[in-house]
């Protein structure tokens, strides 16, 4: 059926069917729908999103924002030594703005959208979540609290965080910087790689081997004298 | 100065040694944000290390051909056996045109047919002259190696084969250092037809001693001359001489030879094949040597019966730390002795792994099965590696008919898709082509190897070993190479890919992704106040020196 549906009146529709599917299967499920629910189609899912409930401490939703994040290989290109990547790497929201994500999966294979440490009272486990299973685009929103903090955005898929989908989504000016975000931050366990020793860095320390001992021996014999 | 001070300053100079230690700049250093960029180990456009995948050189040789009454079949690689070596091999070298045996490369009496004494048709005396070929040798006269023989790009390990006796040059030409093409791995697979009065005579043209041991062939233990026929390791044949083993063989079969001095050392050189007797039929001429094993283009009256085709594929793997003994010495007690005493097999592993004398990618031009539908082919496999194989065929499962060249009866035969395969052991396995979801999968380029890991690298280097394809016509270009292998072609047709200098992938988008990484820009900030720290030591150690000197001054 969903074949003959245009995108959106199919999303609806599979929606439909995941919250029929949820609420008849098993009581974990409903327990998701009650959580502000969990929304799954061939194209992938959708986890806690949230247009309307108000974090606590907020008076009301603040500036709506529109982010489009898109995530692939190629985005990885421009770094070197990674593999997978978001196009951007940190965005910076004021406090409690609703934004509206588009997320866009440029590859052939499952990536995820996944930001960490929002209260638990409205997103279970603190977790907001996008999944595409392949290439594909969802949009989904969430209200972020007034609090000035750092949030972690990345792809839970097994080493696609360490190879480079890391990035942070900053409230006021965020509260600290992640580490080993790509082109950002330095990693906390670096990879070692062989040092380029040319003649002119040999110079520079030759000449402070120098200045270090001399200048000192300048002064003590200024001082002597 | 009091003592005190003197005390106060060496703790200085401890501390600051100290402090100057974490600043120590190194070899390697750790990255900050930004790992160092991909870097590129070749000039762009630079070709002199890549090789043409197929040079193409005997197009003619290609075809089905009658030469000498004797048909040979097609053979669409590119780089198919000599098709005048083939008849030479059939009709013996006495019953050829001199026209032809100038197309072979064979001596004069390197097989002679004689009398047909069954009255079948065929000739039932032969006369078989196996020569002993190094390559890969050294040399007194320069730093290179000489009979070069590459088992794939830039891999010269010493080698060493039995070889029909042939004539002339064993190298391309005078100013050349490599060996020509007649001369190559593996040793020659030898046929024969049973009943025949085979005489095999080694001519040992090497400087060390050897014999040949006609391993699960019928054989008296000794001549009718009262001489050793076992070719075992007490009665070696020195360089120089020669001796002749006699068989008439009434057991049909896929048999070996091999050398039998210092076994594991000279079989691992390379001294082994695999010797065929073909069952009696009438007008039944074999093809005496199948030079580079693979197929065999004149097959005997019993195999055409029930097959298509026929390969012998001979696995052999080689030590590179033993190949390098004839490498690194040109005196012969020398070479003796480092191998004999020095290198020690049981301490010893495999590097490379060998088809019918090659490895990736060299197998695709010389050894694929090329096949079309509903074919029934006859593989003769042999291992003469160190170790097992466990040879698999990629979207085929295949059926054992034989094994060490006695057949199974029909329950006995196993159809299965890995063979394993012991040292020294042969099966012979039907090969069935035919379209059914079992035996076939659908034509195609089906890879097959060794599936002991090991097995498809070069000295740890993959794709490489003995890989090699069962490739189905349609997939074929007109120079018999595999299509749809370009961009890999590009890779591994290339010296320095074999030499580890080169990584993998290059050609492909992903170049950048896992190309070689550059080298990191030292840390100029630890670097200056290392500098300033140790010159400041120094500066200490001199004031001291010069407060000392003072204070001794009257």
């Amino acid at each position: 059926m969903t074949l003959f549906l245009s995108k959106p009146l199919r999303f609806i529709a599979s929606c439909c069917i995941a919250v029929l599917l949820t609420l008849s299967i098993s009581r974990q499920a409903m327990a998701m729908m009650d959580h502000g629910g969990m929304l799954m189609d061939e194209t992938g899912m959708i986890m806690n999103a949230n247009t309307d409930r108000l974090p606590k401490d907020c008076q009301k939703i603040g500036k709506d924002v529109d982010i489009t994040i898109r995530a692939g290989h190629k985005y990885a290109e421009k770094f070197t030594g990674k593999m997978f990547a978001f196009d951007n790497q940190q965005w910076n929201v004021p406090p409690c703005a609703r934004i509206n994500i588009t997320f866009i999966n440029d590859d052939d294979i499952r990536h995820q959208l996944m930001i960490h440490g929002l209260p638990g009272y409205i997103y279970p486990q603190g977790m907001f979540h996008l999944e595409l299973n392949g290439k594909g685009e969802l949009k989904a929103s969430l209200i972020v609290p007034a609090q000035k903090k750092t949030y972690l955005v990345h792809c839970e898929l097994p080493q696609h965080m360490e190879k480079g989908m890391k990035a942070q989504l900053q409230v006021d000016g965020g509260d600290v910087d992640l580490p080993s975000i790509p082109g950002l931050t330095k990693p906390v366990r670096a990879d070692s790689y062989p040092v380029d020793w040319t003649p002119s860095t040999l110079a520079v320390l030759f000449v402070c081997v120098l200045a270090g001992c001399l200048i000192p021996l300048f002064l003590i014999r200024k001082k002597l004298d | 100065m009091t003592k005190k001070s003197y005390l106060l300053l060496t703790l200085l100079i401890l501390v600051l040694i100290a402090v100057a230690a974490q600043f120590t700049p190194g070899l390697s250093q750790k990255a900050e944000i930004n790992p160092p960029s991909t870097v590129y180990n070749r000039v762009v456009g630079d070709t002199s290390r890549i090789e043409s995948p197929c040079s193409n050189e005997h197009p003619e040789w290609r075809q089905a051909q009658v030469i000498e009454g004797v048909e040979i079949a097609a053979s669409p690689l590119c780089e198919p056996d000599n098709p005048y070596d083939v008849a030479a091999s059939v009709k013996g070298v006495n019953n050829i045109s001199m026209a032809t045996l100038m197309q072979s490369n064979f001596a004069q009496d390197a097989v002679i047919m004689g009398d047909d004494l069954d009255h079948d048709g065929d000739p039932d005396v032969i006369h078989i002259k196996l020569e002993v070929v190094e390559f890969n040798g050294s040399s007194p006269d320069g730093d290179f190696l000489m009979n070069t023989y590459n088992i794939a790009p830039g891999i010269q390990p010493g080698i060493w084969v039995f070889a029909p006796k042939s004539s002339g040059m064993a190298v391309k030409n005078f100013n050349s250092r490599e060996a020509r093409p007649f001369l190559r791995a593996p040793s020659p697979t030898i046929r024969v037809e049973q009943g025949d009065k085979v005489y095999i005579t080694l001519e040992n043209t090497h400087y060390l001693p050897h014999t040949i041991h006609l391993h699960g062939v019928d054989h008296a233990f000794m001549t009718p001359k009262g001489e050793d026929n076992d070719g075992m390791e007490m009665h070696p044949v020195f360089p120089g001489k020669s001796h002749t083993y006699e068989i008439q063989p009434r057991h049909v079969g896929t048999m070996l030879y091999h050398c039998h001095v210092q076994t594991a050392q000279h079989m691992m050189m390379g001294l082994g094949g695999i010797f065929v007797i073909e069952e009696n039929q009438p007008n039944n001429w074999v093809q005496t040597f199948n030079i580079g094993a693979g197929q065999v283009r004149h097959p005997s009256v019993g195999v055409k019966k029930a097959y298509s085709q026929e390969y012998d594929l001979l696995y052999q793997s080689i030590d590179k730390k033993l190949a390098s003994t004839i490498q690194s010495a040109i005196d012969p007690r020398l070479i003796a002795k480092d191998m004999g005493r020095v290198y020690n097999i049981t301490e010893s592993f495999e590097n490379y792994f060998l088809i019918n004398g090659h490895s990736f990618p060299y197998t695709l031009r010389d050894s694929m099965i090329v096949v079309s539908e509903n074919e029934n082919i006859k593989l003769r496999i042999a291992n003469l590696q160190r170790s097992q194989v466990a040879i698999h065929f990629h979207g085929h499962k295949a059926t054992t008919t034989a094994m060490d060249g006695v057949d199974l009866p029909a329950g006995a035969q196993v159809t299965r898709d890995v063979f394993d395969i012991a040292t020294a052991q042969r099966i012979d396995v039907a090969l069935n082509t035919t379209n059914d979801g079992l035996h076939s999968y659908s034509s195609g380029l089906w890879m097959f190897h060794d599936h002991v890991l090991t097995g498809t690298t070069t000295d740890g280097i993959e794709p490489g070993g003995n890989m090699n394809l069962l490739a189905y016509k349609g997939f074929l270009d007109e120079h018999g190479m595999p299509k749809m292998h370009d961009e890999l072609f590009g890779e591994v047709f290339d010296k320095d890919y074999y030499a580890k200098k080169q990584p993998l992938w290059q050609q492909s988008k992903f170049a950048a992704a896992f190309g070689d990484v550059g080298l990191i820009s030292p840390d100029i900030k630890k670097l200056v106040i290392f500098g300033l720290l140790i010159g400041f030591i120094i500066a200490l150690l001199i004031a001291i020196r010069m407060i000392y000197k003072r204070r001794r001054q009257p």
